[in-house]
């Protein structure tokens, strides 16, 4: 993991260095002169070799003293302040998803071939092949423009930093956290699917039902618990895919989140803000990973690690 | 002469007819024979190829037809050259397929092959064909564009600009009165040229990546996942949406950036290769001392075929769906090229007035990723050699 970390700054650090536009220039702002420019270019330290610059970054985010190039305040405190904005539509659109998916995997898994199977099956099959961009703008024209019960885009009063806390805080949630969960929604839909298949072809079920037990105690007792156990493990893998949701629902609605902040810091050529956010979203990534991979252990007994 | 010389010699005439019957009319050999269901089958492309043609020469499209009409004929060359080149394909397909067929209807066999199996395996499978005849039709769509659509997919109408949908314009106008049906139309260009050129790039390079990891191991597979793990650990999107920041949007930086960076079928194509490179055939010509790249080539990648054919389905929608996405966020096609994602980007701003401009965009975005999405699920049923 350590090696992987190192290997995504490098890869990062390059992209960076490559990018078009003189960061002191967009320090310096419109209407600088060159003198002043030339001041900034030397406090910056882009004329130090890359490893000295390389090694300038890294400690700066890590000691929490990398400015941001267009806030004026540290990397850090520019993420953190965006971050209980994509939390809680993650958090919200996971919670969405699961409480559809699973019960709607389990049920299609059980009435194999029936009707309600493919009306799951197909309605996954177009839950993954809809852009959340275009499903969130959807949303928005149809409960926000027009029948206005639903407003159209931003984050409404906040409490805390957080607006699920208020009620129009949680009217706003809703449009983006049911376009970003669209697609979770049918990728956990098919796993739980898949999975259930699985568990109801192994013997354990087979005697289960051969020794008479009812049906419900089959699927509920023996069936169910085995055929979360990978549902809930994968939940950590779609970090990333949330990710990706989050900068397209975030730039549709405009929810002030980390997703819109690359987009905005990408397309003002930040680099330091680019760098700690791609870093950070990474991390992210891996850490979950890493949970997923100690939970497994936890749920299924068979995997130990030593 | 005997008896069976006799036959022969009838066999052979009638045989004869039906190859004349063919290349008078595809699919006629194939009825005379009894074989329906492929006779009509073929005579279903001829109509469809026989409506693109009647469409072109109606509206005066094919290309030495259109020197008449006020634009230069040049774009129409394209469609044209492939409308023929469909015809010539259908005649020679239909041939070759009577020839086989009665070929193979003069042998008895007992053991069908594997491809046997699963072309009708597939033909049965409902899912399948959906999605084949969505792809087929925008497959279509996309390469005799400029026969089906008005030609107003790039001139502007400013007097009307945001007109509702109408006779004329059944999918109404957009902000500078650009036909949004035309748009769609040649958007399907953009997002099908993009969407295969890229995933042919996944495949190869991912490909080559997963080949080696997986056959090789050892010190190249460990470098191999290493980097696969860094690319992935970041969000795809993001991570696109960066590089294509810093080269400049465009079709060809789109098409490198996503053939390079979507190593998704790189994993997959090693687990693939991992298990396969295992089996005794493996062994066996390893054993006879075969040199590797024959065994890669002639036994490892066969055997991997079905895998890297649903990959490839699947990997095609997901490129589609980031290529929209990226042209939403303003890093994609260049505005005035139509692709159905910068569409959308602008129907953003015009969302309370011009309804039409964001949902059709959207609905052709979808309906080609579902057509991909629901033949990989087929294929992935369909080509799974355990069910026999």
């Amino acid at each position: 993991m350590a090696v992987v970390l190192f290997g995504l700054t490098l890869l990062l650090f390059i992209l960076l260095k490559t990018m078009p536009g003189d960061p002191a220039r967009i320090m310096a702002g419109l209407g600088a002169t060159p003198e002043s420019i030339e001041v900034i270019r030397n406090r910056l330290g882009l004329y130090d070799p890359l490893y000295v610059q390389y090694w300038r970054l890294i400690s700066g985010l890590v000691n929490g003293q990398l400015q941001a190039m267009t806030y004026h305040k540290p990397v850090w405190t520019v993420i953190m302040e965006r971050l209980p904005a994509t939390v809680e539509l993650g958090v919200a659109a996971m919670i969405l998803a699961l409480f559809v998916s699973i019960p709607a995997g389990l049920l299609s898994a059980i009435y194999r071939n029936s009707p309600l199977d493919y009306g799951v099956t197909t309605a996954a099959l177009m839950g993954i092949s809809i852009p959340v961009f275009w499903f969130a703008l959807m949303l928005m024209l149809v409960f926000g423009v027009i029948l206005h019960i639903l407003p159209v885009s931003g984050r409404g009063a906040t409490l805390f930093g957080w607006s699920f806390l208020t009620v129009d805080g949680l009217r706003h949630l809703i449009i983006p956290s049911v376009a970003l969960s669209s697609v979770l929604m049918a990728l956990n839909a098919r796993l739980t699917r898949a999975s259930m298949l699985e568990v109801l072809r192994q013997e354990y079920i087979n005697t289960a039902r051969a020794k008479g037990l009812r049906e419900r105690v089959v699927l509920v007792k023996h069936a169910f618990r085995n055929a979360l156990a990978p549902v809930v493990t994968n939940i950590g893998l779609q970090v990333g895919t949330l990710f990706a949701g989050a900068v397209l629902t975030e730039t549709t609605t405009a929810w002030p989140g980390i997703g819109r902040l690359i987009y905005e810091s990408i397309l003002r050529r930040d680099q330091s803000v680019v760098f700690g956010l791609a870093l950070f979203m990474g991390a992210c990534y891996m850490i979950s990973y890493l949970v997923v991979d100690l939970l497994y252990a936890y749920i299924d007994p068979r995997i130990t690690y030593d | 002469m005997t008896d069976t010389d006799h036959q022969d010699i009838v066999r052979k005439r009638a045989m004869l007819n039906d190859y004349v019957l063919s290349l008078l009319l595809p699919g006629l050999g194939h009825i005379v024979r009894g074989w329906w269901r492929k006779g009509l089958l073929f005579w279903l492309f001829l109509v469809i190829q026989g409506g693109v043609l009647y469409i072109a020469v109606m509206r005066g499209r094919l290309a030495w037809l259109a020197y008449s009409a006020s634009e230069s004929p040049s774009q129409y060359w394209f469609s044209t050259t492939m409308l023929f080149l469909f015809f010539v394909i259908l005649w020679l397909w239909a041939f070759f397929d009577l020839r086989r067929s009665i070929r193979a209807s003069d042998v008895e066999t007992f053991v069908q092959g594997y491809w046997q199996i699963v072309s009708r395996r597939f033909s049965k499978d409902p899912k399948g064909l959906i999605g084949l005849g969505i792809i087929a039709i925008v497959c279509y769509v996309a390469i005799f564009a400029p026969f089906f659509a008005q030609g107003n997919a790039l001139k502007m109408d400013l007097v009307n600009f945001l007109a509702p949908p109408s006779a004329q314009h059944p999918l109404g106008l957009d902000n500078f009165g650009r036909d949004v049906l035309d748009r769609i139309i040649f958007g399907s260009r953009v997002a099908l040229g993009i969407g295969g050129v890229a995933t042919l790039l996944n495949m190869l390079f991912g490909g080559f990546l997963g080949l080696i990891g997986g056959y090789f191991r050892g010190v190249p597979d460990a470098i191999i996942m290493r980097i696969l793990e860094i690319v992935n650990s970041i969000p795809f999107l993001v991570l696109v949406l960066l590089i294509v920041s810093l080269w400049g949007a465009g079709i060809t930086t789109l098409i490198v950036v996503l053939g390079i960076f979507g190593l998704g079928p790189a994993r997959i194509i090693r687990s693939e290769v991992l298990s396969v490179r295992e089996e005794d055939y493996i062994l066996a010509a390893r054993a006879v001392g075969a040199p590797t790249l024959r065994i890669i080539l002639r036994h490892v990648l066969p055997n991997a075929i079905a895998s890297l054919l649903v990959v490839t389905t699947m990997t095609i929608g997901v490129n589609i769906i980031v290529v929209a996405g990226l042209s939403f966020l303003g890093f994609g096609v260049r505005p005035p090229i139509p692709s159905w994602g910068a569409m959308l980007q602008q129907a953003q701003e015009f969302m309370r007035s011009a309804w039409w401009m964001a949902v059709y965009p959207g609905l052709c975005i979808i309906i080609t990723v579902f057509g991909f999405n629901i033949l990989g699920d087929s294929l992935r049923d369909v080509l799974d050699p355990r069910l026999k």
